[in-house]
C-alpha cells in the first residue's frame, strides 16, 4: 500500500476508510470473482485489491486462469459470480464508465494486418473523444517502433506488434493498464526496454500496471507485488523488494572455501552455525556486516575463500515450492 | 473494387450488345436484363462483406480490442451494420445511375411507357418502372445482408457466414420455383418465396393469392428476427477469440 504522501502526487480518489483514515482506493477490486464453463470452474473465489501506482504481477502456470481472469476485467467474459471493480466502478454494471480508464492486450496483439501501425493507432484513437495527432506521435516514440509505424502490420515481427499493441493501450492514457504476458516475443532488449518504461510508467504517471506472466524471473524485476494463483484459485499474494533496498537483511549466503570443515569451525568460533554446502562450500544465515566478518575470520584463520554468494531464494524458487511443481491440467 | 467488376462487366455486355447484334435493341430491354444479372453479383458482394465484416473481427482477434473501447456492443454491433447497409446502398444507387447514363448514350435515351418493352402490364414509364425495381431489390438485398450479418455474428466465422449464406442465396433461391407449386399452408412463410418482389411488378406473383403486403410482413418478421437474434447474441456471449 502506497504512503499518503507517495499517493498525493498522483491523481487518485481516496476513501475514508472505517478507522477514519485516508486510505487510496485500490485500483482494481476482485471481489469473490468465480467463473464456470459448463461444470468446469475456472475461476474459483478470487479476491485481490490493486494498490493505485504499483506494477502488479499475476503469475500462474499454464492454464492457471490468468487470461481467463483479465478477459473478465475488461468485460469481455461474463462473471458467474462476484464482482469487479475499476476505479470504483463496477465492469458489470457500469462498464463504459470503468473501461475509459484501462489500455489492455488480451492474449495476444492482434491488428489490422492490412493496415499499417499508424492506420492502426488512428483506427483506435477515433473511438475514445480527445486524441490528438501529436498523441500518437508521442507513443509512438515511447514504445520505439520509429519509421516502421508506416508499415503495414502484416510486415511486422512478433516482438513489433507486441510494441504497437503497448501503444494501442496506452494511448488514451489509462489510469490502469492490463497487459497478458506481454514480454512474449520480446528480445532480451526488449523486455528490458518494456520492463523499464512500465516502470517509469508506474512511477512518473502513477499508473497502475497489472501483467500476467509465466516468466518468473521477469516478474521479479519489473513488479511490486506479485499474486500467485493455481488452477484458478489465488494461492499467495507477496510484496517484492526493489534491488538496492535490501542488504542489511539476513540472507543465506554460500562460500566456496578451501577447506569445510575447518571453515565451520571457524564460523562456530564467531557464534555463527555454518554448514556444508556439498565438497567444498558452507552456507550461512548473514548480513552484510556479518559476511565481512566471516571473510576476515576465515582469510586470517588460513582458509582460502574462493568466491561468496548471496542465494536468495529466487521466486521460482518460491513460485515452484508453491505450486509444488504440479501437474497443470 | 467489387463494385468496379460489376461496373466493368455491365459495360463489357452493353458494348457487345451495340456492336454484335444486328438490329438495335431499346435501351431498356439491355438495362433490364444486366440489371437481374448485376443484382445477383450484388447480392453476393453483400453477402461476402457482411458475413466477413463481425466474423473477421473475431477471427483476427481484433473484436477483443474494438469492445474494451468505452463503447457499448450494441454501438460497435450497431457502426457495423450500418457499414454493411451503405455498401449495400451504395451498390445499388451507383448501379442505377451507371446503367441509366451507359446505356442511354449507347442506345439513345427511350422515354416510352414500360409496357412497350419490359413489362406488359406496368403503368408508368421505364425510369420509373426501374426505380421500383430497384428499390424492391434493394429491400431483398436488406434482408439477405441481415441474414449474413446475422449468420457472421451468431457463428463468428467469417468462412460458415459466407458459405451458408451464399447457399441459402444461390440454392435455395433456385429451388423457389419448386417449394411455390407444393400446396402446403407453412409455404407461404418461407423466407425465399417473399425475397423476390420484383414479381409483384410483372403482376404474376410466384405463388397464387400472394400480394406485396404479404410478401413485406412476411420479410419484416424475419427482419426484426434477425436483428433481434444478432444483437442478442453478440450482446450476451463471452468473447474467447
Ligand atoms: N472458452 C473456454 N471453455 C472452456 N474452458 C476454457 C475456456 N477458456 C479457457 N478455458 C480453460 O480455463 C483454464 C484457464 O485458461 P486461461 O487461458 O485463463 O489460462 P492462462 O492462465 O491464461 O494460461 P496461459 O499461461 O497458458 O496463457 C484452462 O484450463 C482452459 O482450458
Ligand atoms: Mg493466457
Amino acid at each position: 500500500m502506497l504512503s499518503f504522501e507517495d499517493a498525493v502526487g498522483y491523481n487518485v480518489n481516496y476513501v475514508i476508510s472505517e478507522g477514519g483514515c485516508f486510505i487510496s482506493q485500490p485500483i482494481v477490486q476482485l471481489q469473490n470473482v468465480t467463473k464456470r464453463i459448463g461444470k468446469k470452474t475456472i475461476i474459483n473465489d478470487l479476491s485481490l485489491d490493486l494498490p493505485v501506482g504499483e506494477v502488479f504481477g499475476f503469475l500462474g502456470p499454464n492454464g492457471a486462469g490468468k487470461t481467463t481472469t483479465i478477459r473478465m476485467m475488461v468485460g469481455l467474459m461474463s462473471l458467474t459470480g462476484g464482482e469487479i471493480k475499476i476505479d470504483g466502478y463496477s465492469i458489470t454494471k457500469q462498464y463504459q464508465k470503468a473501461i475509459r480508464n484501462v489500455g489492455a492486450i488480451v492474449e495476444n496483439p492482434e491488428m489490422y494486418k492490412y493496415l499499417s501501425g499508424y492506420q492502426n493507432l488512428i483506427h483506435f484513437a477515433r473511438m475514445i473523444p480527445d486524441i490528438s495527432d501529436e498523441r500518437i506521435e508521442e507513443v509512438v516514440k515511447l514504445v520505439g517502433l520509429g519509421s516502421r509505424i508506416h508499415d503495414k502490420v502484416r510486415t511486422y515481427s512478433l516482438g513489433m506488434r507486441q510494441r504497437l499493441g503497448v501503444a494501442q493501450a496506452i494511448l488514451h492514457r489509462p489510469k490502469l493498464l492490463i497487459l497478458d504476458e506481454p514480454t512474449n516475443g520480446l528480445d532480451p532488449a526488449g523486455i528490458r526496454e518494456l520492463r523499464d518504461y512500465l516502470r517509469q510508467l508506474a512511477k512518473d504517471e502513477g499508473i497502475s500496471i497489472f501483467v500476467s506472466s509465466h516468466l518468473l524471473a521477469e516478474m521479479e524485476l519489473m513488479c511490486d507485488r506479485v499474486a500467485i494463483i493455481q488452477n484458478g484459485k489465488l494461492i499467495d499474494v507477496r510484496g517484492i523488494k526493489q534491488q538496492g533496498d535490501d542488504g542489511a537483511e539476513s540472507r543465506r549466503f554460500v562460500f566456496e572455501v578451501g577447506n569445510v570443515v575447518e571453515a565451520i569451525t571457524v564460523a562456530a568460533q564467531l557464534g555463527q552455525k555454518a554448514e556444508a554446502d556439498g565438497q567444498s562450500a558452507i552456507a550461512i544465515e548473514a548480513d552484510r556486516e556479518l559476511v565481512a566478518k566471516l571473510n576476515a575470520a576465515f582469510v586470517e584463520a588460513g582458509v582460502s575463500v574462493y568466491g561468496i554468494r548471496a542465494q536468495g531464494k529466487s521466486l521460482e524458487d518460491q513460485f515452484l515450492e508453491m505450486t509444488g511443481g504440479e501437474q497443470i491440467v | 473494387m467489387m463494385l468496379g467488376i460489376m461496373l466493368l462487366l455491365v459495360l463489357c455486355i452493353s458494348v457487345g450488345t451495340r456492336l454484335f447484334s444486328n438490329y438495335l435493341p431499346s435501351m431498356w430491354s439491355v438495362f433490364n436484363w444486366e440489371s437481374v444479372v448485376s443484382f445477383l453479383l450484388i447480392t453476393v458482394f453483400t453477402t461476402i462483406v457482411a458475413a466477413g465484416s463481425v466474423a473477421d473481427e473475431f477471427t483476427a482477434g481484433t473484436i477483443k480490442l474494438l469492445l474494451i473501447r468505452p463503447w457499448s456492443r450494441s454501438k460497435i454491433l450497431l457502426s457495423k451494420y450500418v457499414a454493411v447497409i451503405l455498401f449495400a446502398l451504395l451498390q445499388t444507387v451507383v448501379l442505377y445511375l451507371f446503367l441509366l447514363a451507359m446505356n442511354a448514350l449507347l442506345f439513345g435515351y427511350d422515354s416510352s411507357a414500360a409496357s412497350d418493352t419490359i413489362a406488359p402490364l406496368y403503368k408508368g414509364t421505364a425510369a420509373v418502372y426501374f426505380i421500383q425495381y430497384f428499390f424492391y431489390e434493394f429491400i431483398s438485398l436488406i434482408v439477405t445482408a441481415t441474414m449474413a450479418f446475422m449468420i457472421s455474428a451468431v457463428f463468428r466465422s467469417g468462412g460458415l457466414a459466407i458459405g451458408l449464406s451464399l447457399f441459402l442465396i444461390l440454392v435455395v433461391n433456385s429451388f423457389v420455383g419448386l417449394f411455390a407449386i407444393l400446396n402446403y399452408a407453412w409455404v407461404d412463410y418461407l423466407l425465399f418465396i417473399h425475397l423476390n418482389l420484383v414479381q409483384y411488378l410483372n403482376g404474376t406473383p410466384l405463388r397464387e393469392g400472394m400480394t406485396l403486403g404479404f410478401s413485406l410482413a412476411v420479410l419484416g418478421v424475419y427482419y426484426v428476427v434477425f436483428v433481434a437474434l444478432t444483437w442478442f447474441v453478440f450482446n450476451k456471449r463471452d468473447v474467447a477469440a
